[in-house]
């Protein structure tokens, strides 16, 4: 009998047209666009461009050989290369800037109030990383020409010594990484997405309520005079529920990951695991809303449209920074909210190397939905109509 | 009149839903110009890059000194030695630079060994990561300098001690830099760029919401029998029909634009540029009445509306640039999107942010004699939205026709 209650009841899930198309054809539709927006940054941040910069020639600049040196150095091609130099004279050089053709002009011979020879300035149109590396290099020249001579007062014996050494610089870094994986936050947006999806199985748990409630539609009212034990009705259109979900998001799950090329890392069976605790949760909360809320059928896919929406949004949906601004000013908040346990999730398998947040995230999910899922089958289970 | 009035009795049907798309519009443009802050012009001040340094060699004064130098000139982000919140924030750059010094380094350094590093995690080839590089770099070439070429006294037990203090009395010099007037080419966006931008989904949804959801209730085939009967002529109603939607669609837009003049009032009105927003999303006002007409036009059923509101204005807003700039989306993407009305009005957009004369001095250059040279700039810009929309008009009234036709 079981079997049969469940069967039909994917059968009317499976045929309600609106809903998959919510369910699976707009999760798609969303992925496709967030694959078109930027898919192709998913290889990281826009790769460092040299600087184009402008240098006004003059007396000052060709007899400064030192700095000369330094911002020929610089911008030589190759691996290193900070900046993109072009020397011109000044008027020309300010004509760029205001363009918008170079970041900065670089002044020789000024900023010093003692028209110092060896003096340097920089004009720029606005604050900025990439104005603050020009200032960076300048900086550097006058620091060497600090260096020269405050050893020429200490140990003028070496002075010969330290010119020839000047020009070399050494790098002092290495780079490190603490795993395999690029630090690339726009693929918050996929598992966002992702979430989304597995909450969206809300409607198979709405739908759901609908169909079994009296006071609800016709089809609740003849279901509850049908001598089944309600309780094993409301477990076999659960479990139908869950099924039609988690097949939605395995489906949405191939195209991210085959057609997309949207990283999961390699943990399968627990990228599939997340995807069913999802799933469960996903059903719970439409079944809540669904028992819950006793008024039309629009109000309640409204309400259940909005809250997923505002769970997918602390999730970083729509802004994908969200998701950790709120973990770190109200922790509570993304510990409550499944949209962000699911998404941290997937986060979480795809960066961590052990799995301790990873179930954290899990376990708490699963206690949210088995909460959910009691209040409401505690109120399905008590229902008694006087009238209908 | 009664054919007008009616009208917006119908639209306040559909108001929920409507605000409920300017809400998720509005709470999405003020998080994102909140967290966005418009860069304030006038002085120039150094990018302080959030790096966080992770101290392993705490008690030598050369590593306290290279940790002190960098935490005076980058936002030094306080971490934990723990890597899973380092990745963490590395990976929502609440850093961008973690510089490690590892066990046993400044012994190393003073001694002279070879290959003696920082090391660093970065977000590989970023901007941000050559800049920190080059500061960690001069402090260390600096110190080996005094280290092989300084007074005899280096070697001193309390070396590092002096070669620290060396060192920063060599980079206490700072360049001087003046800030000029100029474009906008690059950095940060001010905010209500960002409103103006997200915007066009926004009046999209809307219009497209309000204005189909009218029409399908006129085009019901029982309502639309009985207002045939009317003494009213089907031009009149077809024209007060039109009217409603005009009306609709303008007040969409205005009410948004009221919420940016509450929010970025002054910013907007100090860069000169809010006309020609104004000008820019009110013609795009009149694309999405165009493609609101059609929509309504076609679709049937309000799943079948809801379907196709979600789907056009999203689709075309990703597309077209409207969340993502386009400067960042790839070539291909773009040739498509030449051929969606977004697509130009982000162009327009983006034209109207490079207009010569930044916030510092927007208000003066850019409104006077500048003003019809604005407007040039983004006029074929304007123009072809204003084509789209009367080509999206054209073959929906074609269609319609035909159809009309034919069910006879």
């Amino acid at each position: 009998m079981a079997m049969h209650v469940f069967s039909y009841r994917l059968k009317c899930l499976l045929r309600d047209k609106e809903s998959v198309f919510w369910t699976l054809a707009f999760p798609v539709l969303l992925a496709t666009m967030f694959h078109f927006a930027f898919g192709h940054l998913m290889t990281g941040e826009p790769a460092f461009e040299p600087i184009p910069v402008a240098v006004a020639d003059g007396a000052a600049y060709q007899s400064n050989f030192a700095l000369r040196q330094m911002l020929e150095a610089v911008s030589a091609d190759g691996e290193n290369q900070l900046l993109r130099l072009t020397v011109v004279d000044r008027e020309q050089a300010e004509r760029m800037l205001a363009a918008g053709e170079v970041v900065g002009v670089i002044l020789p011979g000024e900023g010093s109030d003692t028209g110092d020879a060896t003096s340097v300035s920089l004009m720029v149109t606005q604050s900025g990383i990439r104005q603050s590396i020009l200032k960076a290099l300048l900086d550097e020249y006058l620091h060497s020409y600090a260096t020269v001579s405050s050893i020429a007062a200490a140990n003028p014996v070496a002075l010969f010594g330290l010119i020839g050494e000047l020009g070399a610089r050494e790098s002092y870094t290495q780079q490190v990484s603490f795993s395999d994986v690029l630090p690339d936050s726009s693929i918050g947006y996929f598992y966002a997405l992702l979430a989304m999806t597995c909450l969206y199985g809300g409607f198979w748990g709405m739908r759901n309520t609908n169909d079994l409630q009296a006071d609800q539609s016709p089809q609740g009212a003849r279901r509850s005079l049908a001598p089944t034990h309600k309780m094993a009705v409301v477990l076999c259109d659960w479990a139908a529920a869950l099924v039609v979900s988690f097949g939605e998001v395995l489906a949405v799950l191939a195209y991210l990951a085959f057609a997309l090329k949207v990283q999961f890392g390699s943990q399968v069976g627990y990228v599939l695991l997340t995807c069913a605790a999802g799933c469960l949760a996903g059903v719970s909360v439409g079944t809540l809303i669904g028992t819950m809320v006793r008024k039309s059928e629009g109000l309640k896919v409204g309400i259940l449209v909005g809250v997923n929406n505002l769970m997918c949004f602390f999730a970083g949906l729509m802004f994908v920074k969200m998701k950790d601004i709120i973990a770190r000013n109200a922790p509570v908040l993304s510990y409550i909210n499944p949209a962000a346990l699911i998404s941290d999730a997937f986060y979480s398998l795809y960066v961590f190397d052990n799995h301790r947040r990873f179930f954290t995230n899990i376990a708490i999910l699963c206690v949210l939905s088995a909460a959910m899922c009691l209040v409401s089958f505690m109120q399905l289970r008590g229902e008694r109509y006087a009238s209908l | 009149m009664q054919v007008f009035r009616a009208y917006f009795k119908v639209v306040r049907a559909s108001a929920g839903t409507i605000a409920l798309y300017m809400f998720i519009f509005l709470q999405t443009a003020i998080l994102v110009s909140v967290l966005n802050p418009s860069g304030g012009a006038g002085s120039f001040e150094e990018t302080r890059t959030p790096i966080a340094v992770i101290n392993r060699d705490g008690g030598a004064p050369l590593a306290q000194g290279l940790a002190d130098y960098l935490a005076d000139t980058f936002r030094l982000v306080p971490f934990p030695d723990d890597p899973e919140k380092l990745q963490d924030a590395l990976f929502w750059r609440n850093v961008e630079y973690i510089a490690t010094i590892p066990e046993g380094f400044s012994q190393a350094f003073m001694a002279g060994e070879e290959g003696v590093a920082i090391q660093k995690a970065v977000v590989p080839d970023s901007t941000s990561s050559h800049y920190v590089d080059l500061r960690i770099d001069k402090f260390l070439n600096t110190a080996r300098l005094h280290r092989d070429f300084g007074a005899p006294g280096v070697n001193a037990p309390d070396a590092q001690a002096h070669l620290v203090a060396a060192v920063r009395k060599d980079l206490s010099a700072s360049t001087p830099v003046t800030v000029t007037a100029g474009a906008a080419s690059d950095g940060t966006v001010p905010g209500y760029s960002h409103y103006y931008s997200f915007m066009s989904y926004a009046l999209l949804a809307m219009a497209m919401l309000g204005i189909s959801s009218t029409m399908m209730a006129f085009n019901k085939a029982e309502v639309r029998l009985r207002n045939l009967c009317t003494p009213v002529s089907v031009r009149r109603m077809s024209l007060a029909l039109a009217a409603g939607h005009g009306v609709l669609a303008v007040a969409c837009w205005a009410v948004l634009v009221l919420f940016s003049l509450v929010f970025h009032g002054k910013a907007l009105l100090a860069s000169g540029r809010l006309w020609l927003y104004l000008v820019n999303s009110l013609t795009f006002a009149v694309v999405a009445t165009a493609i609101g007409f059609a929509v309504g036009s076609f679709v049937k059923s309000g799943s079948a509306q809801a379907g196709a509101v979600n789907v056009i204005a999203l689709g075309m807003s990703f597309l077209s640039g409207v969340f993502v700039p386009q400067s960042i989306m790839s070539q291909s993407v773009l040739a498509v999107a030449r051929f969606l009305p977004a697509y130009w009005y982000i162009r327009a957009h983006d034209a109207i942010g490079a207009l010569v004369g930044g916030a510092s001095s927007g208000a003066t250059s850019v409104a006077s004699g500048a003003a019809s040279n604005a407007l040039g700039s983004i006029a074929p810009y304007l123009l072809i939205q204003l084509g789209f929309a009367a080509a999206i008009f054209s073959v929906t009234l074609l269609i319609s026709k035909e159809r009309q036709l034919s069910r006879v």
